[in-house]
């Protein structure tokens, strides 16, 4: 049954390492990374030297998606001014997992150049190491802007509550047995640090390696048909995974900061 | 028990639970969703919007079985 199916070894986990530079590795993510950066730059480059008064059409999709990240952003923060000071992180964190899952899909035959048995681009976010990356780095972020508005034991007395536990003991006996629960539950935070940073790369990996691995059984049983059906799911749950990760670095990043007041104008 | 007999139990039972569980909660979400616009019918973009992220995130758990199956 040669020619109804294809058959190939599953990707492993860890990238394949192509050459060698000095000592450092080059796999075949960084390369397809090193092409998407290229890609991106020539685009953004291009893109917004050509802006006008009287917009063109690549500029009136430029703000649709504006507007779009913006009405979104308004939902999160709840206040403007903080949904335009992150929008270049959220936008930037957007544009790049989205074009990363996106690539190997819309061209097609990316990601079979292979040189030496070895596929030579190999999606970024099916990849355990960039996702690890942009979650360690956007929860750092996080804490960094914490510790720069709330000072560095305002940000530590988050999680070590021992003020609350010394004020609640002040007014009453039972305000003091509050505040030494909510002392635990501040110790429990400090878990769910690590944990946000878990279930963000693991997400977003899962999806995107799961997706790959599925693709190559489903070519193995019946290589005509049938792989569209997946290949659409793919489209979908590329763009869906891309807004969810932007979004959650939104929601953290909104309950990290002190809480803008509304000026009525 | 052998070693692989152990593994291909352990295989299965992670992939099925976790399967059952995150079908059981995105279907209770959706149903929600769906009264909701039922309810009023004219915010149905934005409560599409956020339904899709709310399945995205309850996916997430079933995908971490899935991590956890090719692991094993």
């Amino acid at each position: 049954m040669n020619f109804l199916q294809i058959q190939r070894s599953i990707t492993g986990i860890q990238p394949e390492i192509i050459f060698n530079v000095f000592d450092f590795p080059f796999s075949n993510t960084t390369l397809m990374l090193s092409l998407i950066a290229v890609i991106l730059f020539v685009a953004s480059y291009w893109g917004v030297s050509s802006f006008k008064w009287k917009s063109t059409r690549v500029q009136a999709l430029t703000e649709m998606f504006y507007e779009g990240v913006v009405s979104l952003l308004n939902q999160i923060t709840g206040s403007p001014k903080l949904s335009e000071k992150i929008l270049p992180l959220i936008g930037a964190l957007l544009v790049f997992i989205g074009l990363s899952n996106l690539m190997g899909l819309i061209i097609p035959g990316l990601t079979s150049i292979t040189y030496d048995g070895v596929s030579v681009f190999r999606t970024p976010t099916a990849d355990f190491n960039t996702t690890f990356g942009l979650a360690v780095a956007s929860i750092l972020l996080t804490h960094l802007v914490s510790i720069r508005d709330w000072g560095f034991f305002g940000h530590l007395g988050k999680f070590f509550q021992f003020k609350e536990v010394y004020i609640g003991f002040k007014k009453s006996p039972k305000e003091g047995v509050m505040a030494i629960i909510g002392f635990f539950i501040g110790l429990l935070d400090v878990v769910g640090e690590f944990a946000k940073i878990v279930s963000l790369s693991l997400r977003l990996f899962g999806n995107m390696y799961a997706g790959e691995v599925l693709m190559l059984v489903i070519f193995g049983g019946l290589a005509y048909a049938l792989p569209s059906l997946w290949v659409a799911m793919s489209l979908l749950s590329a763009l869906v995974q891309a807004v969810v990760f932007s979004l959650l670095v939104a929601a953290y990043y909104t309950l990290a900061v002190k809480p803008t007041t509304q000026e009525v104008g | 028990m052998e070693l692989e007999s152990a593994r291909l139990i352990a295989k299965a039972m992670t992939m099925t639970i976790a399967m059952a569980g995150a079908a059981i909660g995105e279907g209770f979400l959706i149903g929600k969703a769906l009264e909701a616009i039922g309810r009023n019918p004219e915010v149905e973009g934005s409560i599409f919007t956020k339904m899709i992220i709310g399945v995205a995130m309850t996916e997430s758990t079933a995908i971490y079985a899935f991590v956890a199956f090719f692991l094993l």
